[in-house]
C-alpha cells in the first residue's frame, strides 16, 4: 500500500484505528474518534513560547564561574538535551504521519513535532551564550562516544519503524532481502508490533530521559546558578509533560484494544519486551550518571541520588502505562524538583500560611471500621 | 455518626470528608481539589502541572469516589486519582507506591 497526501477514497475517519487504516485526506476537526489528541493541540498552542524570550545574560557569568567539573556536568547535560530533541523535531513527523490515519492525531503528532523544534532553537540560545565557539559542543554530539551510545539507543525504533514503513509502501507485506540487514519480514502485526515498541520507546526518552536532564538543569538554579537556563527547562518541561500525556494515551489506547482490537493482541505480547526498553532505558540513564559526575559531584545532586531519581521516575512512569513498577526507589529523593517543574503562571499552594485546620491528626485510633459502613467499598 | 449518604442531608458545598492515607486521617471539603487540601496538612504530594496535563500527581483511590470539575487531559489509570484536579466527594482512602 503506497502513501497519498490525498487519499481518494470516501470512507468516516472516525472508524479508523489511530495507526495502519487509512491515510487522512481532509484535515477536519469538527468531529474526532480520540478528542483527547485535539485538547492536546489546544494545549500545546495555548503554550507557545520562544526561547529568546528569555534573558541569559547572567548565565554567561555563571558559566565562567563554575568549577570544571561543574562545567562538564552542564555543558553534557546540555549535549544531551540537545540530542534528545535534535531527534523528536523530526521523528514523530518521520516515523508516524506516513501511517496515522485520524486527522487530530496527524496535527497533534505535527503540533508536537513543531514544539520539539523550538526546544532545539533553545539550546542554541544557550550554547551561543556561555560558549565563543558553539561548533565545538555541537560537534562533540556526533563524536562523544558517550552521547552516540545514547543516540543509538534513542533513535533505534523509529529508524526501524520508519524502515519497515518504507518497505510496506513500496513491496507490500512479504519477507524482502535488504541489502546489509537481510531478510525482513513485512506483515500487519510485524508493523503494528514496531510502532507500539517506537511509542513505548519515545514514551521513555521524553517521561525519564528529560526528566533526568531536567534534574540536572535545575540542580544548578538550586544553587541560584544558570538561572535564565532553568527559566527555558522549566518551559520546556511544561512542554514535555503534554508530549508524555500524549504517548501515554497512545499507549493505553492501544493495550486497551478500544481504538484497535488486533493492537491490544499485539500489546499484551510484548508487554514484557515494553518492560525490558524501560528498564534498560533507566539503567543506560544511570550509566550516563556516572559519567556526569565522573570528575565529582554538585551540592545538592551526583551519581547516586540521580540514579535514585531514575528509579522514582521509570516506576511512575511505568505505573502509568499499566506496567509493574521495578526498582526499590518509591520516594522521589529529589523532592525540590517540583517547585522547577511546576509552571510560572500556576500557584503553588502556600505550605505555612493557611494552617492545617484540616488536619485532624497523625494519627487517629479511634477510627474504627463501621464508621465507614455507609460507603460501598 | 451522620450518615453522608444519608438523603435527608442536602448537598452542601463545604461538605467535609475524610481522606484515609496510612494511618494518617486529613478532613477534605469539596470547595478545592485535592492536592492543596493534602498539602497544608504538610502531606508531600508529587506535582508538575497542578491542571490535569501531566500525571505526576497520580495517587491509589483504594475506595470511595472523587469527581473532576474539567475531564483532565492526562490519563487516569482505573484505581487511581489524579490529586491536582479531583474533588473528593465522599469518605476516601488512598495511597502512595507500593
Ligand atoms: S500535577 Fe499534573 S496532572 Fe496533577
Ligand atoms: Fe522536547
Ligand atoms: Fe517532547
Amino acid at each position: 500500500m503506497s502513501y497519498s497526501t490525498f487519499n481518494r477514497k470516501h470512507f468516516d475517519s472516525t472508524k479508523e484505528p489511530m495507526f495502519f487504516g487509512e491515510n487522512v485526506n481532509v484535515a477536519r476537526y469538527d468531529q474526532q474518534k480520540h478528542p483527547i489528541f485535539e485538547k492536546l493541540i489546544e494545549k500545546q498552542l495555548s503554550f507557545f513560547w520562544r526561547p529568546e524570550e528569555v534573558d541569559l545574560s547572567t548565565d554567561r557569568k555563571d558559566f565562567q564561574r563554575l568549577e570544571e567539573h561543574e562545567q562538564h556536568i552542564f555543558l553534557s547535560n546540555l549535549k544531551y538535551q540537545t540530542l534528545l530533541d535534535s531527534v523528536q523535531g523530526r521523528s514523530p513527523n518521520v516515523a508516524l504521519l506516513p501511517i496515522v490515519s485520524l486527522p487530530e492525531l496527524e496535527t497533534w503528532i505535527e503540533t508536537w513535532s513543531f514544539s520539539e523544534t523550538i526546544h532545539s532553537r533553545s539550546y542554541t540560545h544557550i550554547i551561543r551564550n556561555i560558549v565563543n565557539d558553539p561548533t565545538k559542543i555541537f560537534d562533540d554530539i556526533v563524536t562523544n562516544e558517550e552521547i552516540t551510545k545514547r543516540a543509538d539507543s534513542v533513535s533505534i525504533y523509529y529508524d526501524r519503524l520508519i524502515e519497515m514503513v518504507n518497505l510496506y509502501n513500496t513491496m507490500g507485506m512479504g519477507t524482502f532481502e535488504v541489502p546489509g540487514k537481510g531478510p525482513i519480514e513485512i506483515s500487519m502485526p510485524k508493523l503494528k508490533k514496531a510502532l507500539y515498541l517506537t511509542i513505548a520507546s519515545v514514551n521513555v526518552l521524553e517521561a525519564i530521559r528529560f526528566y533526568v536532564s531536567f534534574a540536572c538543569s535545575f540542580a544548578f538554579a538550586e544553587r541560584t546558578l544558570m538561572e535564565g537556563n532553568a527559566k527555558i527547562i522549566k518551559l520546556i518541561a511544561r512542554d514535555e509533560a503534554l508530549h508524555l500525556t500524549g504517548t501515554q494515551h497512545m499507549l493505553n489506547l492501544m493495550a486497551s484494544g478500544k481504538d484497535d482490537p488486533e493492537m491490544a493482541i499485539i500489546a499484551a505480547e510484548c508487554q514484557d519486551e515494553v518492560r525490558q526498553i524501560f528498564i534498560e532505558a533507566a539503567e543506560q540513564e544511570k550509566e550516563w550518571a556516572t559519567y556526569l559526575f565522573k570528575d565529582g559531584s554538585m551540592i545538592g545532586l551526583n551519581a547516586q541520588i540521580l540514579g535514585q531519581y531514575v528509579e522514582y521516575i521509570t516506576n511512575v512512569r511505568m505505573q502509568a502505562v499499566g506496567l509493574d513498577t521495578c526498582f526499590a526507589t518509591k520516594h522521589n529523593p529529589i523532592p525540590w524538583i517540583n517547585a522547577w517543574l511546576v509552571s510560572d503562571n500556576v500557584q503553588v499552594a502556600p505550605q505555612e500560611a493557611e494552617i492545617s485546620s484540616y488536619l485532624v491528626g497523625q494519627t487517629d485510633n479511634s477510627l474504627d471500621d463501621s464508621d465507614f459502613d455507609d460507603f460501598d467499598l | 455518626m451522620t450518615s453522608t449518604s444519608n438523603p435527608k442531608v442536602p448537598e452542601k458545598k463545604d461538605q467535609v470528608h475524610r481522606v484515609l492515607l496510612g494511618k494518617k486521617q486529613i478532613l477534605v471539603t469539596e470547595d478545592e481539589p485535592l492536592l492543596v487540601q493534602l498539602e497544608r496538612a504538610g502531606i508531600h504530594v508529587e506535582y508538575q502541572c497542578r491542571e490535569g496535563y501531566c500525571s505526576s500527581c497520580s495517587i491509589k483511590l483504594l475506595w470511595g469516589n472523587v469527581i473532576y470539575p474539567f475531564e483532565p487531559l492526562a490519563w487516569v489509570q482505573s484505581g487511581y486519582l489524579l490529586a491536582c484536579c479531583a474533588i473528593v466527594k465522599s469518605d476516601i482512602e488512598i495511597a502512595f507506591f507500593d
